[in-house]
């Protein structure tokens, strides 16, 4: 039954993680997992919060729509699973399930994403999610998720392994270029990029450097070669990729 | 990139019993065998050249220790045979030894504590140059990846000068004794410890050090 967050729902609570522990494993199967749902649609939070109930192994013990309100929700309830939809109106998705990680107890967590790129899968498996599911998966298959991992087990497949592993290959080998590159960029260079990054003009940069227009010019030019890049915007680009400078 | 071409394996292990089991596994398959076994970094160099085979990988054991330890085995084929595959190959590695072989150059890397069947058919995929990763476990991931960005970090924005008052500063001394170390005044070291706290983004000299060693800038242990 889901419920919001009050005085009245303290004492039910206390009750609820005492029996809990005192009936321990041998409960597990007859005490329904409590969910937390974490997302900020109120179409989404419904037809999962729904489905949830019609499920004989979980219950829906709060739902709530931004991350500052899922760490206080956890804290209160202690929910054994917590459902969160990456994309919330305050933080990341990923930077709860961050601090819900760090939480004891911990919670198992179940990520779901409206993106198909393997960035967020990577970045979910860095986090140390116990699930991720793409938000076309469908109603169904989040429920026997979360009901999967209720029972324990690992809902990380290994196509998923196989591509975090992938993302995880082309990270290293940014890390790589960025650290082969490097020692053949000058700190001064650097600097001209970073000023060229933040909107300033050739001439500009100039003025800031105190250097003529001509220098700059023929220093950004030499910089692009050195980046593989042929205008400003590639060396840009490759440069914030390898780490070299910071954009925006 | 698929070859129909038998997979040609450099066994490079310090232990010879281990070498021996590897060169078992591998060529008990049809389509792998091992071309070359080493014990050493050098050998390694010196094995790797004579090998006419085009499809090739180097398994580099993590065992190595001292000036030309597996780090700078794997950094040195990286630098001089560019198109040959290498996986790093541990006992129960941890994470920080894992991301330093992956960013000293390995393709990927294969754990000894994983299962036969997985180790080869990783070694296998590891070869044609894609990442492979047998062994740890997934929850590993965000650690290896958290070294690799670490060493990125210490490597592409300290300055040389940067580093080395770190690697000091890592021994434990105050700023006074690393300046007396390196010749210059204590407050140009103060200086360049805060240049340096603010380019890794952390607030204390722990902390610096910390991070400059699971970058592996700074070894801990016992010196030689």
């Amino acid at each position: 039954m889901a419920t919001g967050v009050g005085d009245g729902l303290q004492v039910g609570v206390m009750e609820r993680r005492q029996a809990s522990s005192v009936l321990g494993a041998v409960a597990a199967d007859v005490a329904s997992a409590r969910v937390l749902i974490v997302a900020d649609q109120p179409v989404l939070r419904n037809v999962i919060r729904t489905a949830c109930g019609a499920s004989q192994h979980l219950e829906v013990a709060a739902e709530v729509a931004s991350g500052r309100e899922a760490l206080d929700a956890y804290r209160f309830l202690f929910p054994d699973l917590v459902l969160i939809d990456v994309s919330l109106p305050d933080t990341s998705g990923l930077e709860v399930a961050r601090r819900l990680r760090r939480e004891v107890p911990r919670p198992k967590i179940l990520v779901l994403s409206g993106r198909t790129d393997d960035e967020t899968l990577f970045e979910s498996i860095r986090v140390g999610v116990d699930g991720y599911l793409e938000k076309t998966a469908g109603v169904q298959q989040v429920v026997a998720a979360l009901e999967r991992l209720a029972a324990g087990e690992r809902l990380i497949t290994p196509e998923q392994e196989r591509s975090a592993i992938e993302e995880l290959g082309r990270l290293v080998r940014r890390a790589r270029e960025a650290s082969d590159i490097l020692p053949s960029i000058a700190p001064r260079e650097i600097e001209i990029l970073e000023h060229l990054g933040s909107g300033l003009t050739i001439r500009q940069v100039a003025n800031r450097l105190g250097v003529s227009t001509r220098t700059v010019e023929a220093r950004a030019a030499k910089l692009y070669r050195k980046l593989d890049a042929s205008n400003r915007v590639q060396a840009l680009a490759k440069a914030a990729d390898l780490g070299l400078i910071e954009l925006g | 990139m698929v070859s129909k071409q038998r997979l040609g394996v450099i066994v490079v292990d310090p232990l010879p019993v281990v070498r021996a089991g590897l060169a078992l596994m591998i060529d008990d398959r049809p389509d792998m065998d091992v071309l070359a076994e080493a014990g050493t970094a050098e050998e390694a160099l010196e094995a790797i050249p004579r090998i006419r085979r085009s499809n090739v990988c180097v398994l580099v054991s993590l065992g190595f220790e001292g000036e030309h330890d597996s780090y700078w085995l794997i950094r040195t084929i990286r630098d001089h045979f560019p198109g040959l595959a290498v996986l790093g190959c541990g006992a129960n590695a941890d994470p920080l030894s894992i991301s330093r072989a992956l960013f000293s150059g390995a393709d990927g890397f294969l754990d000894k504590s994983s299962d036969p069947v997985e180790f080869l058919q990783s070694l296998r995929r590891g070869a044609t140059g894609e990442m492979v990763l047998a062994g740890p476990p997934t929850e590993w991931l965000g650690a290896i990846a958290e070294g690799i960005e670490r060493r990125r970090l210490v490597e592409t924005t300290l300055t040389d000068r940067e580093r080395e008052v770190l690697k000091v500063a890592a021994e434990g001394l105050t700023a006074r004794q690393i300046a007396s170390r390196l010749g210059v005044r204590e407050r140009t070291v103060t200086t360049h410890l805060g240049r340096i706290y603010s380019k890794l983004g952390v607030g204390t000299r722990v902390a610096a050090i910390r991070l400059a060693t699971d970058a592996g800038l700074v070894s801990v242990g016992m010196p030689e």
